[in-house]
């Protein structure tokens, strides 16, 4: 007997930005997003609270995928963060930061969400297209010429990880290595298109973060006796190799529903085994020199095969096979039945190799896109931590081949930003007012909003209590002592702006960032002199922030304009 | 314990004060005179007795987050160098608490993170010139004198405390803490719940001032010392640096040593020296992990015959066999593999005996229903029987034949399975003279398969005649006698074959619960050995290297700062913000306390070792050393003078030959220096963490209490 149960009504609330609990767990999670942002942010731990490993990060992708959420806002929120950040990697805090920001100083402006999101649509539209134009004045084309712009690139995303505990020893050492990785991922020679390799990750955890190191080639890990008992290896000119995905273990796990039932003395384990053997006869005959296999190899089939001097290499995981594909030039072979010749691949060069305390089998291509990343990190979690950051890094690089230039980072972007749209909106303002039907006070309300939510950006720089500043003549973001004297020389009291490409000797006048100033005209055109000398420059990756941009204004926009929250509470 | 009072303030830091209190547990594993511990479990009544950092951390609980990444970072070091745990443990505890002070002090977390971390990798780079290299330890090998023989003189000397002799000594001092109640109790969570009572030692440290200003006192102390534990300053090999060194006294107050970073004369080129000096007291073990190497490298040298490939230390050809109950004068070491069967094998062996043997190598288990890893056992099959034939056997039965078989067929009278072995087998074995063994360790296996030309093979189908190994002799392993062995109710067995790269050391011990700590300490030194021929190379131990950083780090942080500051910039990352410019500010108060973390480790490491009754005095002793050092304007020049003074002294032709044989304590270089790497990344990554999130728990899984100081998103 079924017994039913009334269905409970939904839950219908109206305007949900305006409960407390809303914001305050808005004001929460921005407290998190904030306070981990940049290279002195702090440091999340996050774990199950049941014991078990414990992630110490301060990054987004680390951060959001674990944050549980439970209110459908936040929930908005952190998909969309996700979503940004499982394409470009790159600026998910930012992103967030920036939204959560546009969320709170709008609210403020008390504007209708109709006229905020039109408004934030065309400050986004003018930010966009004065990052695309030739007039930028925070963008930097890249010079593959040289590797210093890359470098810094790469030494600015491992710098801003503080959560990887690296020395600048290590960090100078590691973003070479990043680079290094990536330049051997790119082909020779291309006709029409250019399709990139890839770098493997290899965990080598427990050693020197200097032991780290790139090598062109496949590194398949195996035991010391494993690997002793496939040496020595025949020197050949080319080794053929055999790549399969199916399982040769010689179970019959497939049997589907049901029973099935076998007369006595029938073996179906030997049926099978003497299938895999015959595939064994097979490959030698085929003059196979190595056999690879996902998964795992009857150790029957691997002693036939090493008697005929077949190298077999079982369990090599998923995550080598499309790398190893890729390498041999063959595509993986899924059933034990017959293999067409055509099925197998080759590599140049096999060499056993020992790095740390672990063996390889090192595999080297005819062609190498493929390298393999050794990375080194005193503990797990930093090790973690310095993976994702190598991931990022190795993204923002490919995004940047595709879109050749960066921008200045250390918030510098940020206030030069708003700088410029504060400046344009001011000066300019029939260009937006006249298709919107707005009137002036709100379209000057709302920049200020918005501009004001890209400089708290790059005031979250700041962690440690210090004043933030802007110039007057590039818009760039400074960094002073709080408790400096009111009457103080600033150029001696500063330093650098937040990028490293301007110092306080400059005939400068700084402000606040939090006071209100005159709209001014930030310098455009970057001079292509001043980024070539400057070899130690804070950089962002261009696509990804321009995106995160757009996802920021955007999700801002959706969750403003958000009028009910329907919970079906079955 | 400090720590815990040092609560009531509102910059706390919960995650830095967790971890010392969590390393304050540890306190007495450092420098070689370990106190062991009770760790007794209230709910079962069960207990351990505990002598290391590891097996500490295997008992306490720690759950809790930073309590999770201590212990992953202990197990860190403890994977990659088995050694080093203590030191980390301490300098978590040390260092923890600076960071507080700092804290307190109002340092900006970024500067103490960036100053922390680039003065330890000062103070790296400064300890740099304690390193002594090893030359051709090898070369003299075959002369007579071996560890044992060293033994009539067997102090270590270092600067800041002496090593006991060992021999009676350490083991008195293990039963004396074993038999006084248990010295500090922890609860559970790592807090002390009662103040500690440690263990004192009277000592005379009035002898130390004498020593310094008088030779002839410190040559009679020192003569005195291998009898009595005395606390005197005696000199290291380090300090006798002769007039073809000379050190430079650079403006800055650097002592910079000229020439060759290393000169010849601090070499080590002697492999009894090298393992006095690192055996750290526990001579003992040493002693075995010196015949272990002594029977690799004979070996070796008969296996290469003219070919003359560098002889290397390989460690994991060692195979340790504990053998509780039986006293302790038994341990040894022999070539080959040794292992304790059951006693119903001694008519087999009996009969095995004086003759070559094939044997057969199984990797996985030995029974009916094993597979291979990865192996997936189909459920829904059924076996149809035609005929009404009943079956005589099981299926068991006829696969115990097949295997019986197959051994008859390929005469083989010995299996070695890493796995487990049926237990019908064994028995049907026993009756056809076959002798097997289970449980085997992969690199005995792998010895074996070497030496005898078998090949390993996961089934008994696979074995052909090419997997079949010869010339392995079974005996009986008498040395010891049997009526002590018969006590313990096994036989003990020897397999080996000739020229096999195997070596196993027999541990004994009476008391059963001291069998761990035993062979504990015996890998310890083992892996000592093995750093320090791996590196080539060793730091001056017993503390040199640590207060060669402390005082290292106080010139630093004395250092004019406008001088310094363009430099110390550079130490922060993010070179553009304001901490940058006001780093200099700061760095003299960190350094000073990262200074002080050195010297909390000294005082107790003199403590432990009983060289000072408290440590109190041990911390007065190192810092009138710095004073003096200090005064003297540079510290290592002052020191060195010191050593100098009493070297003209101590040589005088009298005993010349017998401090000939005063072995100085050395350490390993790259497991410390990762330890102290690691300790103080484990600290900064504390220190900078501000938040905690736990995932996957409703409101409803935490106590009420608990819930204060969380917030819900």
């Amino acid at each position: 007997m079924s017994r039913l149960e009334a269905k409970k009504p939904s839950l219908c609330k109206s305007e949900p930005l305006t409960s407390e609990r809303v914001r305050a767990t808005l004001c929460v999670l921005k407290g998190i997003l904030t306070s981990s942002y940049g290279p002195s942010g702090r440091l999340k731990q996050v774990h199950s609270g049941f014991g078990g490993c414990v992630c110490t990060t301060s990054q987004s992708s680390a951060l959001l995928s674990n944050l549980p959420v439970t209110h459908p806002i936040l929930k908005i929120l952190t998909t969309s963060m996700q979503n940004h950040v499982s394409c470009f990697r790159d600026c998910g805090l930012f992103t967030a930061i920036l939204c959560c920001n546009l969320i709170e100083n709008v609210q403020r402006t008390g504007l209708t969400p109709t006229t905020v999101t039109k408004l934030n649509q065309h400050l986004l539209s003018l930010c966009t297209s004065y990052l695309k134009s030739e007039s930028c004045g925070c963008r930097i084309l890249v010079d593959f010429s040289s590797p210093q712009t890359l470098l810094c690139l790469v030494r600015s995303i491992v710098t801003s990880k503080p959560a990887c505990m690296l020395t600048r020893e290590e960090r100078d050492h590691l973003s070479a290595l990043i680079l290094r990785a990536f330049l051997l991922t790119i082909p020779e020679n291309t006709k029409d298109r250019l399709i990139l390799g890839n770098s493997i990750i290899v965990p080598l955890k427990g050693q020197r973060v200097l032991d780290s190191s790139v090598l062109p080639g496949i590194l398949i890990e195996m035991s010391e006796i494993q690997l002793m008992k496939i040496l020595p290896i025949k020197k050949s000119e080319a080794f053929k190799v055999a790549l399969f995905c199916a399982s040769l273990s010689g179970d019959f796990s497939d049997t589907g529903e049901g029973t099935m039932v076998v007369t006595y003395g029938v073996s179906l384990e030997n049926a099978v085994l003497e299938q895999l053997l015959s595939l064994g006869r097979q490959l030698v005959s085929d003059h196979v020199d190595l056999v690879v296999c996902q998964k795992v190899i009857h150790p029957s089939l691997k002693q036939f095969l090493s008697m005929h001097r077949v190298i077999a290499i079982d369990r090599v995981g998923v995550a080598l096979m499309e790398p190893l594909s890729k390498v041999t030039g063959t595509q993986p072979i899924g059933s034990i039945g017959s293999i067409s010749p055509s099925s197998y691949g080759s590599v140049k060069d096999l060499c056993p190799a020992k790095f740390g305390f672990k063996h390889f089998l090192h595999l080297i291509p005819y062609e190498a896109t493929i390298c393999s990343l050794l990375l080194c990190n005193r503990n797990d979690t930093a090790w973690d931590e310095l993976k994702l950051t190598c991931q990022t890094a190795l993204h923002v690089l490919q995004l940047t081949i595709k879109e050749p230039c960066v921008l200045l980072g250390g918030g510098c972007t940020e206030t030069h930003l708003a700088a410029y749209i504060r400046h344009k909106t001011c000066n300019e303002p029939e260009s937006i007012l006249k298709d919107d039907g707005c009137t002036q006070t709100e379209l000057q309300l709302s920049t200020e909003a918005f501009c004001s939510a890209l400089e708290s950006v790059a005031g979250s720089l700041e962690h440690d209590g210090g004043e933030v500043l802007t110039d007057m003549k590039y818009g760039h973001f400074w960094s002073a002592h709080a408790e400096a004297p009111s009457i103080v020389n600033w150029p001696d009291l500063l330093s650098r702006c937040g990028c490293g490409l301007y110092n306080s000797q400059e005939e400068l006048h700084w402000s606040f960032l939090k006071s209100t100033r005159h709209p001014f005209v930030p310098q455009t055109y970057l001079p292509h002199e001043a980024t070539g000398s400057a070899d130690n420059l804070t950089l962002d990756c261009f696509t990804a922030k321009l995106s995160g941009l757009q996802v920021a204004v955007e999700t801002a926009n959706l969750i403003l304009d958000l009028s009910y929250v329907i919970e079906d509470k079955n | 314990m400090v720590m815990a009072c040092r609560v009531i303030n509102k910059r706390r830091h919960m995650g830095l004060q967790q971890l010392s209190s969590f390393a304050g547990t540890g306190r007495t594993f450092l420098g070689p005179v370990k106190s062991s511990k009770f760790i007794i479990d209230e709910e079962c009544h069960e207990s351990v007795l505990i002598s290391s950092t590891i097996r500490l951390l295997e008992s306490l609980d720690l759950t809790s987050a930073v309590g999770q990444l201590l212990n992953e970072a202990v197990q860190a070091q403890n994977n990659t160098y088995k050694t080093g745990t203590s030191t980390l443990l301490f300098l978590v505890g040390a260092w923890s608490s600076a960071a507080e002070e700092c804290l307190h002090l109002g340092v900006p977390i970024s500067v103490i993170v960036s100053v922390m971390s680039e003065g330890l990798n000062s103070c790296i780079k400064e300890v740099v010139s304690l390193q002594v290299p090893i030359y051709n330890v090898f070369d003299h090998l075959d002369s007579t004198k071996t560890f044992s023989g060293l033994e009539t003189f067997n102090i270590s000397l270092c600067p800041f405390l002496q090593i006991p002799s060992d021999t009676g000594l350490q083991k008195e001092h293990d039963l004396n803490d074993v038999a006084s109640p248990s010295l500090t109790t922890y609860s559970l969570s790592g807090i002390p719940v009662k103040s500690p009572k440690l263990f004192r030692r009277q000592t005379e440290v009035e002898a130390d001032k004498n020593t310094l200003q008088n030779p002839q006192t410190l040559k009679n102390s020192l003569l005195a010392s291998s009898h009595y534990r005395k606390s005197i300053l005696i000199h290291s090999r380090h300090f006798n640096r002769t007039a073809n060194n000379q050190w430079i006294n650079k403006p800055d107050g650097f002592l910079e040593q000229h020439g060759a970073a290393t000169p010849n004369t601090y070499r080590c080129n002697d492999l009894v020296e090298l393992e006095m000096g690192l055996s750290h007291g526990d001579h003992n073990s040493m002693k075995l992990v010196d015949e272990a190497v002594r029977l690799q490298y004979q070996n070796a040298s008969i296996q290469q015959g003219n070919c003359t490939m560098p002889f290397r230390f390989d460690i994991s050809r060692i195979f340790t066999c504990c053998l509780p109950g039986v006293p302790e004068t038994f341990s040894c070491v022999c070539p080959g593999f040794i292992t304790v069967v059951s006693i119903s094998n001694t008519t087999l062996i009996k009969e095995l005996e004086n003759q070559p043997v094939r044997v057969i190598l199984i990797e996985g288990d030995l029974t009916e229903n094993y597979r291979h890893l990865g192996f997936n056992k189909a459920t829904n099959i059924n076996t149809l029987l035609e005929s009404m034939k009943i079956q005589q056997n099981s299926s068991e039965e006829v696969w115990t034949n097949y295997v019986l078989q197959v051994l008859i067929k390929f005469n083989v009278n010995l299996v070695l399975v890493q796995g487990n072995v049926s237990e019908h087998l064994i028995e049907r074995c026993i009756h056809s003279k076959q002798l097997v063994i289970g449980s085997v360790n992969s690199t005995v296996m792998q010895a074996f398969a070497e030496a005898s030309g078998a090949v390993q093979v996961t089934y008994i189908t696979q074995v052909n005649e090419n997997c079949v190994g010869n010339g392995i002799y079974v005996a009986f392993w008498r040395s010891i006698p049997s009526d002590v062995i018969d006590r313990i109710n096994v036989i003990t067995i020897v397999i080996k074959t000739e020229g096999i790269n195997l070596v196993t050391v027999v541990l004994t011990s009476p008391v059963t619960a001291q069998m761990q700590t035993k062979e504990d300490r015996f890998w310890t030194c083992a892996y000592r050995l093995y750093h320090a021929l791996r590196e080539q190379k060793v730091f001056l131990g017993g503390g040199a290297v640590e207060f060669l950083c402390l005082s290292h780090l106080q010139i630093l942080a004395g250092q004019s700062l406008s001088k310094r500051n363009h430099v110390c910039s550079g130490w922060l990352h993010n070179t553009s913000s304001w901490l940058a410019s006001s780093l200099a500010l700061y760095r003299p108060t960190v350094l000073n306390c990262l200074a002080n973390g050195w010297h909390r480790y000294l005082s107790t490491l003199m403590y432990n070792t009983a060289s000072c009754s408290s440590e109190f005095e041990a911390s007065t002793f190192i810092q009138q050393h710095l004073q003096n050092a200090r005064d003297s304007g540079s510290p290592s020049s002052y020191i060195l003078n010191e050593y100098n003074k009493l070297n003209s002294g101590i040589f005088n032709p009298s005993i010349s030959n017998k401090l000939e044989q005063i072995p100085s304590i050395y350490d390993i270089i790259i497991p410390k220096i990762e330890a102290w790497r690691r300790a103080l990344d484990l600290v900064l990554l504390v220190l900078q963490t501000d938040s905690e999130i736990i995932t996957g728990l409703g409101h409803t899984q935490l106590n009420s209490h608990e819930t204060e100081g969380f917030l819900f998103l």
